[in-house]
């Protein structure tokens, strides 16, 4: 045995993994070092020179991230109003008041087996899933959550939004059909029906809106209802958005129109071969939809991410940390520990249970509270996307209620009444709303 | 000493085995019969015309109320054809019966119709009165009705949960729980079950009212009338749900009668058939109630019937409670029984319908034959008249307002 295989021989485990670990880092550190000595500034000119994508590429990344937190958000919702519509208790074991089911349903999704039938069409079996979450994923990348923040502000916005969620519709299809099980295609082909036929009214109820705005741009059609309440377009059109709100819900296979997964009539529809986290990327992506719908709903009618009403008093904050000097140092330094003895003081006099490592660490967590909420407050006063942010979410979630609410309510509607609906009620009426809007403006510019 | 022999794949063979890979025909399954068609209706069912397309609806599937099978030939969303396949929850009851004495018949009639179990008991327990020629005492007998009319109640009360959760709605099954599950609570506090009570015994019931039970009922009577009228409420005034169920799988009283169709689907064509009334039984000619029925035959006209047919039951719970007379709930009887060779059949209105017991004794200790109507089984033969031409969607409304038990179905 030559030396070095006696000294690794002597090396404990942890030993072994930094013996190789060290070496072959002090390696890359130096390659990459000299790769950004020598091509680094050139990277960095491009995405200087190419913001607008580098931009995109980062509110893509934020939104796909973004999907699965609201999606578990909205999933544990609609199991505990539901729940309580129902008179139950609802999930209230994992996490506070259950919190965390949703979480622990992910994870559950994640380990099952992923299971393809012996007769489906493989690639189309597999890559369904994936097309219907990045139809979903994809329309949220136009919808403007506050002022700036957004993912792209295209001028076709709208249309592009219609594009992708129809996209949807081709996922749903292509599950239906290569599952090779009957309950499935009979899914797929009435989401297809569908969707096809609330496709119409939905785009055709926006046209007034679009009208009214000037601009396909959803962030510009948000940015037209600045003001008040009385600025909401809902207000101007309130037969558009009872027009959309329907077929937004058709489009969305939400109950009454959940045609397609009709556990009652057809056992899942197109989902009823799907399993572990394909099965996982249908249930995202149904829920995703439900935010978007809502989202849009909000960004169209409701005013978006403004205010339903003008704050009178304007109000600023004129902090200049630099203006302190030395003493800006002596605040951080001082500042925390008194303001912690300070709050856990009373703590401690109150109470003799209480000893005093316990009331600093009460103090503690107040004084971290209250600078969280000073940090938040501060943002809420001096960045207008904080708040655009929060009224935007607000009234989405709103929605998301109204679509769980009427989840625990309604019955199904039939297949000829669905379609019937559609083009008997829904298309006449979003004309005619057409021509009254197109009319009234007219009017109004001569 | 034993040997192991080695394990043997091919005999054990199982489609999750990785070893073994399946042809491309085990992963499908057509409904089509694998022998030659027997009969003409067969061969003209199992051939397919073009766009049409068979779908095994069952024995698992999410709402047929048990394991009923249903082959439906669909022509897009349309059904073309039925064939309804029974069997799955077959168990010889009839023949268990002739092979158990009069007592134990008693319950293995009991989960025949598991949802309504003491119109189950009632009437062999009648059709062994009758052999024996025995008189059951009036407290027994008002006892019977009070807990007939309660578990009829709690049938009703979860055919209106299950047939909006065919429809679609996720709410009314649980909200109609509040009565059922409250009902069947006192019955248990009655009885001694909750599901299958085997309560009644022949010459009278196995025990008196008690404390539990009373108070458990005077506190639903109270407010059962405003529970029920506000859980009807969601459904009665939906929109979706009457336009669904409104002029869905109309059944005309001639076809009706036909069938011999009896229970809440025959009074929901027009007539007024209760066999409380026609033929009556027990203490029913004393009591006061009316007998609900309305002329549309649709599946709404079902439904509402139902809810009516609540109310009605209340009404003689009510009086059952007013009028309860004091005495014994038995009647003497040898504890071994060997009625007199004869025959002998009861019929009682259970919620379905007529459920009729014929027995034959031979004067021993044990039913010669007994053969059992269930209304459940008449009920199912409609369905092939109602369903071709509605949509996949209305299999399962129709089915549902017609209330099968598959239970009582298949025995």
């Amino acid at each position: 045995m030559t030396v070095v295989g006696r000294t690794w021989e002597r090396l404990t485990i942890p030993g072994k993994i930094l013996a190789v670990v060290i070496p072959l880092g002090a390696v890359l550190t130096a390659g990459l070092a000299l790769l950004i000595a020598l091509i680094g500034g050139a990277v960095v000119q491009f995405l200087v020179d190419n913001l607008p994508l580098v931009r995109f590429v980062v509110a893509a990344t934020i939104v796909l991230l973004m999907t699965v937190p609201s999606a578990f958000l909205i999933i544990y919702m609609e199991m505990k109003v539901i729940a309580l519509m129902n008179l139950r208790y609802g999930p209230d074991r994992v996490g506070p008041f259950g919190s965390a089911l949703s979480v622990v349903h992910g994870l559950k999704v994640l380990m099952k087996e992923d299971f393809t039938p012996t007769s489906a069409d493989v690639p189309v079996f597999t890559l369904a899933p994936v097309v219907v979450y990045m139809s979903s994923v994809m329309s949220l990348l136009v919808l403007p959550f506050a002022p700036g923040i957004f993912g792209q502000d295209f001028n076709i916005g709208l249309l592009y939004f219609f594009a992708m969620g129809g996209l949807t519709v081709v996922g749903l299809l292509m599950a239906g059909w290569s599952s090779f099980n009957k309950y499935s295609l009979l899914g797929g082909l009435r989401s297809a029906a569908q969707v096809v036929s609330y496709e119409i009214p939905l785009t055709l109820s926006v046209v007034g809106v679009v009208l009214l705005a000037g601009t396909l741009s959803i962030n510009k059609i948000v940015l037209g209802q600045a003001g008040s309440v009385l600025d909401w377009y809902v207000l101007r059109q309130p037969l558009a958005f009872a027009i959309f709100f329907i077929a937004v819900t058709a489009e969305a296979n939400r109950t009454p129109f959940d045609l397609t997964e009709a556990d009652s009539e057809i056992v899942a529809g197109f989902a009823t071969e799907y399993s572990g986290m394909r099965f996982g990327f249908f249930f995202f992506a149904e829920y995703v939809n439900v935010f978007i719908a809502s989202g849009l709903t909000v960004a169209l009618f409701m005013g978006g991410w403004n205010a339903p009403f003008n704050w009178p008093w304007p109000v600023t904050v004129g902090l200049d940390p630099g203006g302190l000097g030395i003493g800006l140092l002596f605040l951080l330094a001082l500042g925390p520990p008194v303001v912690i003895i300070v709050l856990g003081l009373p703590f401690y006099l109150l109470n003799s249970q209480v000893k005093f490592w316990q009331a600093l660490i009460i103090g503690f967590v107040l004084f971290n509270l209250l600078a969280v909420a000073a940090v938040l407050g501060l943002a809420f006063l001096s960045f207008d996307w904080v708040v655009g942010l929060l009224w935007f979410m607000g009234k989405t979630y709103v929605f998301v209620f109204t679509f769980v609410w009427m989840r625990g309510t309604l019955p199904r509607v039939r297949i000829d009444q669905l379609m019937g609906f559609a083009w008997k009620w829904l298309l006449p009426a979003s004309l005619l709303n057409l021509f009254v809007t197109a009319g009234a403006i007219l009017v109004v510019n001569k | 000493m034993t040997t192991r022999t080695p394990y043997d794949i091919a005999a054990h063979a199982s489609s999750d085995d990785p070893r073994i890979t399946l042809e491309e025909q085990l992963g499908t399954f057509e409904p089509i019969p694998p022998y030659p068609p027997r009969t003409e209706r067969e061969a003209e069912f199992y051939t397919l015309r073009d766009g049409e397309m068979f779908v095994n609806m069952g024995p698992q599937h999410p709402s047929t109320h048990g394991v009923l099978r249903v082959v439906l030939k669909i022509d897009g969303e349309k059904v073309v054809d039925l064939d309804p396949v029974l069997g799955y929850l077959h168990r010889g009851v009839e023949k268990l019966c002739e092979n158990a004495d009069y007592h134990q018949a008693i319950c293995y009639t009991d989960p025949l119709e598991y949802i309504s179990s003491l119109f189950c008991e009632w009437s062999p327990v009648m059709a062994f009165e009758k052999l024996l020629d025995v008189q059951v005492p009036r407290r027994a007998e008002y006892i019977r009705v009070l807990a007939g009319e309660l578990n009829r109640i709690a049938s009703h009360a979860l055919f209106m949960g299950w047939f909006a959760l065919d429809l679609g709605g996720l709410t009314p099954i649980l909200w109609s729980f509040i009565e059922r599950d409250e009902i069947v609570e006192m019955l248990a506090a009655l009885t001694g079950q909750r599901m299958l009570f085997n309560y009644f015994r022949i010459g009278g019931v196995n025990g008196d009212l008690n404390h539990e039970f009373m108070s458990r009922l005077g506190t639903w009577m109270s407010k059962a009338t405003s529970q029920i009228n506000s859980n009807q409420a969601l459904l009665n005034e939906n929109e979706i749900f009457v336009r669904r169920a409104r002029g869905l799988g109309v059944i005309d009283t001639a076809t009706a009668l036909n069938m011999c169709m009896t229970g809440p689907n025959l009074r929901a064509t027009g007539v007024p058939f209760d066999v409380r009334r026609a033929h009556p039984y027990s203490i029913y000619p004393e009591l006061d109630f009316d007998i609900p029925t309305r002329v549309e035959g649709d599946c709404l006209a079902r439904y509402l019937l139902r809810m009516d047919e609540i109310k009605q039951s209340l009404r003689i719970i009510d009086q059952c409670l007013n009028e309860m007379p004091d005495g014994p709930i038995m009647a003497k009887l040898p504890r071994l029984i060997r009625p007199r060779p004869g025959r002998a059949y009861a019929a009682i209105e259970g919620p379905r319908g007529q459920y009729a017991t014929y027995a034959i004794s031979d004067g021993t200790d044990q039913p010669y034959r007994m053969r059992i109507h269930d209304p459940s089984f008449v009920h199912l033969q409609t369905v092939g008249l109602l369903m071709p031409g509605n949509l996949i969607a209305d299999t399962m409304a129709i089915m549902a307002s017609l209330d099968p038990v598959m239970g009582g179905v298949d025995k």
